[in-house]
């Protein structure tokens, strides 16, 4: 063996020079160094070789190859249109699989498309303003005891500290967002809703002013209104200096006209009204400290302050300034674009919790990654129809990264035509998806610039999670043996992987659809869910002011009208809760509802014992409690008559106990509930009609009601529309298990679909020639289907552990939850799961089972 | 615009023409080592080589793979006519210097 130069040396030439055609210089060297070696000997001759190796880096003749090759590499341009040729003539040529492929990817990205346009519109919140990077509002954390609640409020009262106190604000306004109006108008009052703020609020935000001057708001009763408000109201934005009354409020002055603000902003809000209107004490001094409600704090600092600072003064504040002991308060600062994604209470508008987009990532990611398992595992195995043409490259000089990135090439190809059939499916589903949302007018999913070019990168980011293995499996192939058309083993070894990859992705899918039966059930029972009251041929009409006796007389006369209940809201939809003394003087929560005479027979309440038709009257005398409240006090329904609780300072004879209803929303367990029967509460009045005719009907409520009602319109609806209307997130619940779970599904039956096919095309020969040998279609169909069978036979299996484990670890959870998983539920999801799966390997097998033998064999 | 030859630029252009059809790296250093006594790295002389491409001077082709070589090619390296005439051109300049000026030519022994 010939005396080898220093490997490194060598190494580190050839990684020099790279591409650069260097080779007769690599010959050179070596030349040169067998006549050292033979001349001085081996170290000598290494040594010299090193520094012939160095004299040549810094020569001008690499420089110059490296720059001829540079040159030369100039069509590297083309190199990438010659693979994207290659990639569109391959998936061309295997239609079948790339529509496959495109179609599972489309489907298992469309759901990652919402999630990311909804993110980018959420990103863009509060980015128009100015002055937005200095803006800060200040958020509460109140821990009593244990609790512990995050306010995105603050005490009024730390603004005015900040004001006097802290050097670097360069503004600090105040907002107190419970301005709620009712325009007077001659024929119908029109409310609106708005935010008490500091004349600073038109400079600090960019929201500008159509009409008026920015100092607007600087004093007593005047008022901003937007564009739209202003159309509402008079139909035109020229409005400025007009006066308009607000009922029980006073004369206003309008003093601007905003333009409408863009929908990502937290703020939501009809009219600014001056901060001055509020009474200079309308809150007392303690309260100004212990209450965050509907107070909100901003801060601008100066330009390039640090909000550090003004988060350390927050923190001493917070310090000395503890009104209750047991209570602890923080203050902290919360840049403005963080507001909207803030995990708190009490928010001034809507609301987009991270952590809700974490859940929402989850599921598409479920999606997703499904799907591009699927690509992966056919891709690989369709490894040995493309090995012959990855050897032919690799002899004829491909390089490892050429073929991986002729793969790659091929699969972002795919990615792009199935991110147009995910935008496809996207656009279909958005407008149902955004009616589910509850903040949904907040949302603009429209697609932009910015979020067409988030789709590509997501696109082709798909595709190389999707593509990466494959691609790098197929650029490691040995091309002796690729051509020989023996597959390494290295693909079977991974088998395993995929098998379980595949039983997880069936397994999900069957949750989804087991998901899905329960939903449909507990929706089922909640719409024939018995409240213990009843639901049918009740309106409820909202009094809005109105005199409660009129209305109930007038009403009474109606024809189809049997009778008419007052009361202070509807069971099972609204209710009030209060702390009161019961018999024994232990202070009990208990749910109440005000209510006339009428209402128990009119609702079909059971009264268990005593009477219930106490008078109702202003200084209320009794009480009806239910049985759940006798229990909660431990008294027996016999004895309960007569004892009186102190509610609210008054002591309330107990009249009657009622049998218990569902007072709250069927997941609310019953609890201890009293009827009092105090005029001055009634907002509702329920008719008990018996007419079929809804239209004659309601043409009368509302001729009575324009004599009646205080120039607003009516509201009036039937009591088991509005129930059902109660139970809408379970409708959309159903509706997103459903769409997830076909989604899911889909993409599990194109995975199984794809395998399938490549299976039994693979075996055809096999098949071929035991059909020969006298083996029926059926048998075959059995022998191709079979590891399929006992995939699918796992994967129920491991959905069940999996819907059982959720099951048990979420829906038990929720308290008085109506539907129980049952075996039933079970067996329909599996027999579901498996008539689809069969369908789509039978029918795969079945056509390979049957082809005629000679048709294949005839070329051997 | 007309090309000068430096001193080390004519002698390899000289050792390309004297070697024929021999002329490659190594032979190259080899000869002017031996004739010159002269060490000059394999570095410097490729640069010079490649310079002499640069104006034109040389053109070189690949030979084929060779056994003492790890199985690497030779290249070969030849003057251009325009090569031929700049060292004419080189040599008829100092022929004429040499004309001119006081000294002798002592001659080759």
């Amino acid at each position: 063996m010939n005396p080898q130069p220093p490997k490194l040396a060598r190494q580190f030439f050839d990684w020099y020079c790279g591409h650069a055609p260097v080779d007769d210089l690599a010959g050179d060297l070596e030349e040169l160094f067998l006549l050292r070696v033979a001349q001085k000997g081996i170290f000598q001759a290494k040594l010299f070789y090193w520094k012939a190796v160095f004299s040549l880096l810094f020569s001008y003749a690499i420089r110059r190859r490296k720059k001829a090759r540079k040159l030369s590499y100039k069509p590297a341009f083309g190199l990438w249109g010659n693979y994207l040729k290659v990639a569109i003539r391959n998936l061309y040529q295997y239609k079948y699989f790339s529509l496959l492929n495109a179609f599972g990817l489309a489907i298992g990205m469309s759901v990652s498309l919402l999630l990311i346009s909804m993110y980018s519109y959420i990103s863009t919140y509060d980015d128009f303003h100015e002055h937005g990077e200095d803006i800060y509002s200040i958020t509460t954390t109140r821990t009593e005891g244990i609790e512990t609640i995050d306010y995105a409020s603050a005490p009024l009262a730390v603004a005015d500290k900040i004001n006097t106190e802290f050097g670097g604000a360069a503004e600090v306004i105040r907002i107190y967002n419970s301005f709620v109006g009712e325009v007077v108008f001659e024929r119908e009052n029109i409310p609106i809703r708005g935010y008490y703020v500091e004349p600073d609020f038109l400079e600090t935000f960019t929201f500008p002013l159509l009409h008026g001057d920015p100092s607007a708001l600087s004093q007593p009763n005047r008022i901003v209104v937007t564009e739209s408000t202003a159309r509402k109201l008079f139909n035109s934005t020229e409005v400025v200096g007009k006066l308009m009354e607000l009922k029980n409020q006073g004369l206003f002055e309008i003093s601007g006209v905003m333009r409408d603000y863009p929908k990502n902003t937290h703020f939501r809000f009809e009219a600014l009204v001056s901060f001055s209107t509020l009474p200079t004490h309308f809150i007392s001094e303690t309260e100004r400290w212990t209450q965050y409600q509907n107070q909100f704090v901003y801060v601008r600092l100066n330009q390039q302050a640090d909000p550090q600072l003004l988060q350390e003064y927050l923190t001493a504040l917070a310090d000395q300034s503890t009104y209750q002991s047991d209570i602890k308060v923080r203050y902290a600062v919360q840049p403005l674009d963080e507001i909207v994604t803030a995990e708190n209470y009490n928010g001034i508008g809507p609301k987009w919790e991270i952590s809700g987009f974490i859940v929402f990532g989850i599921i598409a990611l479920l999606i997703l990654l499904p799907a591009c398992f699927n690509y992966t595992n056919i891709s690989i195995a369709r490894a040995l129809k493309r090995s012959k043409e990855i050897g032919l490259r690799k002899t004829l000089g491909g390089l490892r990264q050429q073929i991986f990135i002729q793969f790659l090439t091929e699969t972002v190809v795919i990615t792009l035509v199935a991110l147009v059939g995910a935008l496809g499916i996207f656009l279909l589903i958005r407008t149902e998806f955004q009616s589910m949302m509850v903040e949904a007018a907040t949302l603009d999913l429209g697609i932009t610039l910015k979020t067409a070019l988030l789709f590509l990168i997501f696109a082709v980011f798909t595709g190389l999670i999707a593509g990466g293995l494959p691609a790098l499996h197929f650029a490691r192939l040995n091309p002796i043996q690729a051509l020989r058309s023996k597959v390494s083993n290295s693909i079977f070894s991974t088998l395993g992987i995929r098998k379980g990859l595949t039983i997880f992705q069936f397994a999900l899918s069957f949750c989804f659809v087991l998901s899905l039966v329960v939903f449909g059930r507990q929706y089922n029972t909640l719409l024939h869910f018995d409240f213990g009251f009843r639901k049918d041929n009740l309106i409820t009409v909202d009094l809005r002011n109105t005199n409660p006796e009129l209305v109930r007389s007038e009403f009474s006369k109606l024809p189809g009208v049997q009778s008419v209940s007052l009361s202070s809201g509807t069971p099972a939809l609204s209710n009030s809760r209060i702390w009161v003394h019961d018999p024994a003087g232990d202070s009990l929560e208990v749910t109440q509802l005000f209510i006339d005479e009428n209402f128990i027979a009119d609702f079909n309440l059971k009264v268990v014992r005593g009477q219930a038709n106490p008078p109702v009257e202003k200084n209320e005398r009794y009480v009806l409690v239910n049985e759940q409240f006798l229990e909660a006090t431990n008294i027996s329904p016999e004895e309960a008559l007569g004892k009186t609780c102190r509610v609210e300072g008054n002591e309330l004879v107990i009249q009657g106990v009622i049998r218990n209803f569902h007072f709250a929303p069927p997941q609310v367990p019953i609890g201890n509930f009293i009827f009092r029967f105090n005029p001055d509460h009634f907002t509702q009045a329920n008719l008990l009609v018996n007419s079929t005719d809804a239209f004659t009907l309601f043409t009368a409520l509302e001729k009575t009601w324009k004599e009646l009602g205080d120039n607003l319109p009516l509201q009036a609806q039937f009591l088991d529309a509005a129930l059902q209307d109660s139970f809408l997130v379970y409708r959309y619940l159903l509706k997103m298990a459903g769409f997830l779970g076909l989604l899911a599904l889909s993409v599990s039956l194109l995975g199984l679909l794809g395998m399938v096919v490549y299976t039994s095309e693979l075996r055809l020969k096999e098949v071929s020639v035991r059909k020969v040998l006298g083996a029926d279609a059926w048998s075959m169909t059995y022998l191709l289907s079979k590891d399929y069978l006992k995939l699918l036979t796992w994967a129920i299996l491991l959905g069940i552990a999996l819907s059982l484990f959720i099951y048990q670890t979420i829906f038990t959870r929720i308290p008085d939850y109506q539907t129980h998983l049952t075996v039933w539920d079970v067996l329909i999801g599996c027999v579901l799961l498996l008539g689809l799966g069969l369908l789509t390997i039978a029918t795969q097998t079945y056509k390979a089972a049957k082809t005629n033998p000679a048709e294949i064999l005839k070329m051997e | 615009m007309k090309l000068y030859l430096g001193e080390l630029e004519e002698l390899v252009l000289l050792t390309v023409a004297t070697l024929g059809d021999h002329a490659y790296g190594v032979s190259i250093q080899q000869e002017i080592e031996s004739r010159c006594n002269r060490e000059i790295s394999i570095g410097a002389l490729h640069s010079t080589i490649s310079r002499l491409e640069d104006k034109g001077f040389l053109k070189s082709w690949l030979g084929g793979a060779t056994a003492e070589r790890g199985g690497r090619s030779k290249r070969f390296f030849e003057l251009t006519p325009s090569g031929k005439k700049a060292l004419n051109e080189t040599k008829s300049l100092r022929d004429e210097l040499w004309r001119l000026s006081q000294l002798k030519w002592s001659g080759a022994k």
